[in-house]
């Protein structure tokens, strides 16, 4: 229900959500009718046309077979923000309901969730993205899944910790006298005043998870080459670093602008949430 | 006085820049501080007095904007020596002791670290020194308190090693701001003592900073009087406390609910908040809420006198005999509270909460071994009642149990032991839906109140819909009611509670508990957070909200001045146990538990100067464990009676019409002492 998205404030947008969020949405059209509008076919090996630097022609240059930079960014541009905002979700979907859950009802349940937790955050990221992805069949669904489960007990500490602060203000007591059950107090409650830190929370989460799912790419345990996912291509473009650099330049800055901006929208979204920065009524 | 003053300010002007613009925070403050003398500055919050003592500090942070004739330390030019003077001839304390000292350090070192630092004293001697400086502030057992860290002594302790630390480099001038707000009423007597005697014995000028005008008129013997940055009054206290002039220190006067008073039909606030300081007002900037107020207010006000009482006010004179306006309010049914029948009552209530885990490590003794957790009795065995349309007053200081009982009495908090009935039904764990929708509770702090994301319609709305009292059109109407019952005007259903002010916030509280239509409200110090001309006004609506509609409170409070003025009955706590209960006018005059005593001449009073009273100070505080099975003030008893108050628990001793006292003194001895207020209410 989230109350405070429904207020005549759209007004006064601020500034990096404007722009970032300008951005963002151009990535996103760009990365649905990609695959329409590539100047070349994204994988069509050229060897004549091999490590030739940016021109009119080819706007990001071509790698070591030839291929067209700017079509092979542009195809995969949907691999990182499925990775980034498919992962992310799902580690909101299951992270902060057991987040308040832990919170509120304190006692067992919370040390339960919690221990699970700790078990999960001991693994190193990576490590346990293999260990999921190592036992079954590697393919940009599962890969999807793996980095959303790894990234769960950040998500599930971060919402129990901001849950347990508003937890103890009076307003919650005075729900608990009228007698609001718990799903009603967390809904109504907890849920609104804990959006601002789990949303810069959530920017910041797209990013590593961006990154990870690159990384697992690198590993062979993602993406699977020829597929033109940034991670990919940067990983496959760095023997030629010195020679053509744009190979893996054109991949990393695209992704660096998008991590940038994500952010921007992120931190835009949770001021724009707050109705403390609205300027007041009065005075 | 003859010789020239320690410190002389004049026209001192400062402007901070904020979001909103350039803040006239201090706007031509002129002052004059003699050797040996005490001054009060006071004024609501925002009225610019803290600003002023970190202006003669040289504390102000970066985009403070200071300008003046001048600001003279003892002949010094303290804007530019302030940071040279701190701390070796003007020493400081603040509002909250737990955040003044380093929780690393041990208080010895502490208070030894400015000697070293200042005057170069070899660490051995300057310790040596801080023991004495302890003692001198009425540590006992300074060796073993000098090596002692913060967090090993109680408030009231560590205020006294500020105090320590304060002195150390033998300072002239001691600025205190707010120096005994976070104490206790029997801990700050102790302390207001202390700096009085300090005063007495060593010479040292004092400003002190308080929204109090009991302390002022307990300690100072001039007054400064601020209102939004300006000096509106100045003077000799007694003359300023005694016969105020101008409006403002009028209606301070007349907002504060005094202990010796007893229960005034009425208080007198101030309607209005301070003006916005970011466009000085070059009239008077008090006009707005000036009772007296005419169109010659707009030009600015000169600040005039005669025999060094200066009021900044044209009319002062010509509105002197006239009386405030009183706020008159909704007086049309004045109920008697039926006391028949309790509408109320809890029975043998206790509550323990456990530090800590259940087990835990205890390294204490070579290996560690597991020890269960030690608990602490938080409410021991209270039993009480409150009648239909009755206010119970529960006073009692920070720690008593006091909030905890009000939450078992709502069934917040689980009670380890004990009933509770509503109109003769016991009212189980976890109780029904009409129990809820009957008991409501305000709380203390207007922030934390109300939820930041819900506007005033959607807080007030849901309670409505939820006890199933009005649906729809007839909710929002609904809405619109219980506003207009707090005074508030249905334009504030779209706010949300940062665009209001504490008072607003506060009224926004009341209207939400009485949103299911309640017939009984707890209220946890549900005026403490706010200034006293604000509070008059909550506590007035309070006062009309229960004759209109016939509620009964638990009201909450360490103000025994609101504890005064709001109860029928009262009761005393002390460590988790009522020590008295009784009507108002019986515990207010004795008999008096010898608790209700220290605690009644604790209070400091306005124009109690005048009247030789007799005062009782309590050693230590709260924190004294009493001895197992004996009376639980026995350790801090100023009427202690021997082995049988360590070993036997005192018996409730029955006087007039249910007042009862928990003590082993009979009741005669208990009459025989004089009253601790100055009139008996």
């Amino acid at each position: 229900m989230s109350a405070a998205i429904a207020m005549p404030a759209w007004r006064r947008l601020p500034l990096g959500l404007t722009l970032g969020g300008t951005i963002v949405a151009i990535v996103l059209v760009l990365a649905v009718i990609g695959p329409w509008i590539v100047p070349y076919e994204p994988d069509a090996f050229s060897m004549r046309e091999r490590l030739h630097p940016p021109s009119a022609a080819h706007w990001f240059g071509t790698d070591e077979f030839g291929r067209d930079v700017f079509s092979r960014v542009l195809a995969g541009a949907h691999y990182s923000l499925i990775m980034g905002f498919g992962a992310t979700g799902i580690s909101l979907a299951i992270g902060v309901p057991l987040g308040m859950v832990a919170a509120f009802h304190r006692g067992w349940v919370d040390e339960a969730i919690m221990r699970g937790v700790d078990l999960m955050i001991s693994i190193p990221p990576v490590l346990l993205g293999l260990l999921i992805l190592a036992t079954t069949e590697p393919g940009v669904a599962k890969t999807v899944i793996s980095v959303g489960i790894v990234y769960v007990p950040i998500m599930t500490r971060l919402s129990r910790a901001v849950a347990l602060g508003l937890l103890a203000e009076d307003f919650v007591d005075a729900a608990r006298a009228r007698g609001d059950g718990a799903i009603r107090i967390l809904w109504r409650e907890i849920l609104p005043n804990a959006w601002p830190p789990i949303i810069v929370e959530t920017a910041l989460r797209i990013t590593f998870a961006i990154l990870l799912g690159s990384a697992l790419s690198f590993l062979g345990l993602g993406t699977q080459p020829p597929a033109s996912e940034w991670g990919l291509m940067i990983a496959e473009g760095r023997p030629f670093i010195e020679e053509a650099p744009w190979i893996a330049l054109a991949p990393g800055l695209c992704l660096c602008l998008l991590l940038i901006m994500v952010n921007m929208v992120g931190e835009g979204l949770r001021d724009l949430l707050d109705p403390r920065l609205q300027g007041r009524g009065h005075g | 006085m003859a010789e020239a003053p320690l410190v002389e300010i004049r026209d001192l002007s400062l402007r901070y820049a904020t979001a909103r613009g350039k803040v006239q925070a201090l706007d031509r403050v002129s002052l004059s501080l003699g050797r040996g003398s005490a001054m009060g500055l006071v004024g609501e919050s925002g009225s610019g007095k803290s600003s002023l003592v970190l202006a003669m500090l040289g504390l102000l942070g970066k985009g403070a904007e200071i300008s003046a004739e001048g600001v003279q330390f003892d002949g010094q030019d303290l804007l530019t020596t302030a940071a040279a003077l701190r701390g070796r001839r003007i020493g400081m304390v603040f509002q909250d002791p737990a955040a003044a000292l380093n929780p690393g350090m041990t208080i010895g070192f502490q208070i030894a670290e400015p000697l070293i630092q200042h005057r170069h004293m070899p660490e051995r001697d300057a310790l040596a020194r801080a023991v004495a400086l302890l003692t001198e502030v009425g540590v006992p057992r300074a060796e073993s308190v000098a090596r002692s860290y913060p967090h090993q002594l109680s408030g009231g302790m560590k205020q006294r090693a500020v105090i320590a630390t304060a002195l150390a480099c033998e300072p002239e001038l001691l600025l205190l701001d707010e120096p005994t707000t976070a104490l206790d009423v029997t801990v700050e007597a102790q302390i207001l003592d202390l700096l009085d005697r300090l005063r007495r014995q060593r010479g040292v000028s004092l400003l002190l900073v308080s929204h109090n005008l009991g302390i002022v008129d307990r300690l100072c013997d001039s007054v400064t009087v601020l209102y939004a940055g300006r000096v509106v009054e100045q003077g000799g206290t007694d003359a300023i406390l005694g016969a105020p002039r101008h409006p403002y220190t009028r209606g301070l006067l007349a907002a504060l609910p005094q202990a010796d008073e007893g229960k005034l039909s009425r208080l007198t606030p101030i309607p209005g908040g301070l003006p916005d300081l970011t466009i000085p007002d070059p009239g008077c900037n008090f006009r707005a809420r000036c009772a007296f107020a005419v169109d010659a207010c707009v030009h600015p006000q000169p600040v005039t006198g005669v025999g060094g009482h200066m009021v900044r006010c044209h009319r002062a004179e010509a509105v002197r005999t006239l009386p405030l306006p009183v706020d008159t309010g909704a007086r049309s049914i004045t109920r008697k509270p039926d006391l028949a029948r309790p509408l109320l009552q809890g029975t043998e209530l206790s509550r323990t909460f456990r530090m800590g885990g259940a087990l835990s490590f205890d390294f204490r003794k070579g290996l560690p071994r597991i020890v269960p957790a030690t608990e602490v009795v938080a409410v021991d065995n209270v039993s009480f009642h409150v009648g239909r349309g009755e206010v119970l007053g529960l006073v009692g200081e920070s720690g008593c149990g006091k909030s905890t009982l009000g939450r078992l009495a709502l069934r917040l908090l689980a009670a380890s032991a004990g009933r509770i009935s509503l109109d003769g039904k016991a009212v189980p764990a976890s109780p029904d839906r009409e129990f809820r929708r009957r008991a409501q509770i305000v709380f203390q702090n207007p922030d934390s109140s109300l939820n930041p994301r819900h506007t005033v319609a959607q807080a007030l709305r849901w309670p409505v819909v939820r006890f199933g009292i009005a649906k729809g059109a007839a909710a929002d109407r609904e809405v619109d009611r219980l506003l207009e019952l707090v005074r508030l005007p249905p334009t504030y259903r779209s706010r949300y509670p940062h665009q209001m002010s504490g008072g607003e916030k506060q009224r926004i509280g009341i209207a939400r508990a009485l949103a299911s239509r309640p017939d009984f409200l707890v209220c946890d110090e549900a005026v403490s957070a706010l200034d006293v001309s604000v509070q008059a006004a909550v506590l007035n609506l309070l006062a009309d909200l229960r004759d209109e509609l016939g509620l009964a409170y638990l009201f909450i409070s360490h103000d025994i001045g609101v504890i005064a003025h709001v109860a029928d009955r009262i009761a005393v706590m002390y460590r988790g146990a009522i020590v008295e209960q009784g009507d108002a006018a019986q515990v207010l005059a004795p008999p008096y538990h010898p608790y209700t005593e220290a605690l009644l001449s604790s209070v400091p009073l306005v124009g109690s100067k005048s009247r030789s009273l007799h005062r009782v100070r309590l050693a230590g505080d709260a924190s004294a464990v009493p001895p197992a099975g004996g009376c639980r003030f026995a350790p801090r008893c100023p009427r202690h009676m021997g082995s049988i108050c360590d070993t036997v628990e005192p018996p409730v001793r029955l006087g007039a019409e249910g007042h009862q006292i928990a003590c082993h003194q009979p009741m005669e001895a208990l009459a025989a002492i004089p009253p601790a207020l100055g009139r008996v209410a």
